[in-house]
């Protein structure tokens, strides 16, 4: 692994850490009975802290914003050419539409982002604190091998048809 | 180790409160009931459930001297329950709240209780004889945001909040034909219901877990930007000391004596902070011990150790280039710690303490023979 992914990694899971400190189910402020991610719905400022965005460059970013009883967390992928483009985008929405069986995965993603994950205080209860933190970044690692593999498949295939058809020429 | 005991009574306890004798504790299992457990020839056996609020129970207190159970939920309502034979009996407190109530504690002499609330509200509730009645008394318009903790001062008339904007406040809470006018020696003893004594504006972040030194001397409360905060003559020119510490923010705080404090938090390990002889308060250490790895991992690392010197450190080296593994905690919770609660009260000092956390468990702690600790007792 390139030694600036794995600062950049570092730097995430130490930012996550910090910024899982989440107040067991806290109430809405504003509606009666309700129960809402507050980061989310951003009703009450104070209830809100600074984001923090890390970025490993342009194209690569991660935005952690926190308040008192959720965290999202949003990631753009590296996206070198169009290619690349299309299959992270055909494959991040496979994800996002079956975004019940990652439960902490966001059904859309934050505008400007790939992907946006939302954990909240029910998530912290049920898991381990530091598994999810594991699997966010174990997530962020794979998405990339994901997404040249695939890449790689479809140089590959496309090399194989072009061979194929152009043998009926010789 | 310092931990004497550990129960695990459920997947994720909200909050905790003994028996006077310490023979029952009463908890919230993360959901609108509250279980009473009763040791039973040496077993914990579940005796009472007490089912009233539908929602989840955010407080619980238990008071020492009346026996009487006081619990609050998100559902806006306050029971205090009373033993009456073998069963408990529910009297509903309103408390003419529109949001959720999120914290309460009986008063020292036990005539009164308040709540925090999420309505940026304080309740103060009393018992009103010739109506059969809990009555409450609102502090209105002085919070900016949710209540999060509160704590009554040993002479039974200052209450301190802490809430999420960021402020701990102290008010007066003097009721007329409650309070007694002998039973205040402070200067500040003239105030009227509700008015604010001092606010005190250290905190960048919202804080929580607020407590009153046992000679009521010392106000101590945290903030989530992992800073514990400790207050001495608080009145109108109080005096703050600020200590930060390197780890997770604090969720709750517990004098054990006059000049020590256990505060526990996300970090999952009790922490011990003391005074010197100067009064200066500092970060002293862990109470729970620290272990290197759990015995699981330890285990792995050993076996693939060993393969590895059989077939050459290149095979079964560090093969997964993966970002460091997560930590191991090793410690006695795995999950945040939310409640302090002391137990069996020697004098002015608590030796012994119970905590619970997200994990489900209550662990009983024992300052009893620890060194470093001991100093400070």
């Amino acid at each position: 692994m390139a030694n600036t992914l794995r600062l950049y990694l570092t730097c995430i899971r130490n930012t996550l850490e910090a910024a899982m400190c989440l107040q067991q189910n806290f109430p809405c402020q504003e509606v009666e009975r309700h129960n809402k991610p507050e980061v989310e719905l951003k009703t009450s400022p104070e209830l809100l802290l600074n984001p923090v965005l890390i970025c490993r460059n342009e194209a690569e970013k991660c935005l952690i914003e926190t308040s008192i009883n959720s965290l999202r967390i949003s990631l753009k992928v590296k996206q070198a050419d169009e290619l690349e483009n299309i299959l992270t985008k055909k494959f991040l929405r496979f994800l996002s539409m079956r975004a019940e069986a990652f439960q902490v995965l966001r059904r859309k993603p934050v505008q400007g982002y790939d992907i946006s994950f939302l954990i909240t205080n029910y998530h912290c209860e049920e898991m381990q604190k530091q598994k999810l933190i594991d699997f966010i970044v174990q997530f962020m690692e794979d998405i990339d091998k994901e997404i040249s593999e695939l890449k790689m498949s479809v140089n590959t295939r496309g090399r194989l048809v072009a061979t194929e058809f152009l043998k009926q020429f010789i | 180790m310092a931990a004497v005991a550990v129960h695990q009574f459920a997947q994720c306890i909200t909050c905790h409160a003994w028996s006077p004798d310490q023979s029952m504790v009463a908890f919230c299992p993360n959901n609108n009931e509250v279980h009473i457990y009763k040791l039973l020839e040496d077993k914990w056996e579940k005796v009472h459930v007490l089912q009233k609020h539908d929602q989840i129970v955010t407080g619980i207190d238990w008071s020492g001297r009346s026996n009487r159970i006081v619990t609050v939920s998100h559902d806006r309502n306050s029971y205090v329950w009373n033993q009456e034979g073998a069963e408990w009996v529910p009297t509903l407190v309103i408390l003419r709240l529109n949001r959720a109530a999120l914290c309460v504690q009986w008063s020292p002499r036990e005539n009164k209780f308040a709540v925090g609330s999420g309505a940026k509200t304080v309740c103060i509730c009393y018992y009103e004889q010739e109506n059969n009645w809990w009555v409450s008394k609102l502090i209105r318009k002085k919070h900016d945001s949710s209540v999060t903790s509160v704590a009554w001062h040993p002479n039974n008339i200052l209450l301190a909040t802490t809430s999420t904007d960021g402020k701990c406040r102290v008010f007066s809470t003097f009721i007329k034909g409650v309070d007694t006018r002998e039973s205040k020696t402070s200067s500040s003893s003239d105030s009227k219901f509700g008015e604010q004594i001092v606010q005190l504006d250290l905190s960048f972040s919202w804080a929580f877990g607020v407590k009153w030194s046992p000679s009521g001397n010392t106000l101590a409360y945290v903030g989530h930007n992992s800073m514990i905060y400790f207050v001495d003559d608080v009145g109108p020119s109080p005096l703050a000391q600020n200590v930060a510490f390197r780890n997770l923010p604090l969720r709750d705080v517990l004098f054990v004596s006059e000049k020590m404090v256990i505060g526990v938090g996300f970090d999952c390990n009790p922490m011990v902070f003391a005074a010197d002889d100067s009064g200066i308060w500092s970060f002293i250490r862990f109470l729970g011990e620290r272990k290197a790895s759990s015995s699981s991992s330890k285990y792995g690392s050993q076996f693939s150790e060993a393969f590895g010197k059989l077939y050459g450190q290149s095979k079964h080296g560090l093969s997964n280039d993966t970002v460091e593994p997560s930590r191991a905690h090793g410690v006695v919770h795995e999950n945040c710690i939310n409640c302090i609660v002391p137990l069996r009260k020697e004098g002015p000092r608590t030796k012994r303490f119970s905590t619970s956390g997200l994990d489900g468990k209550v662990v009983i702690w024992d300052l009893e023979n620890q060194e470093v600790v001991s100093d400070y007792l």
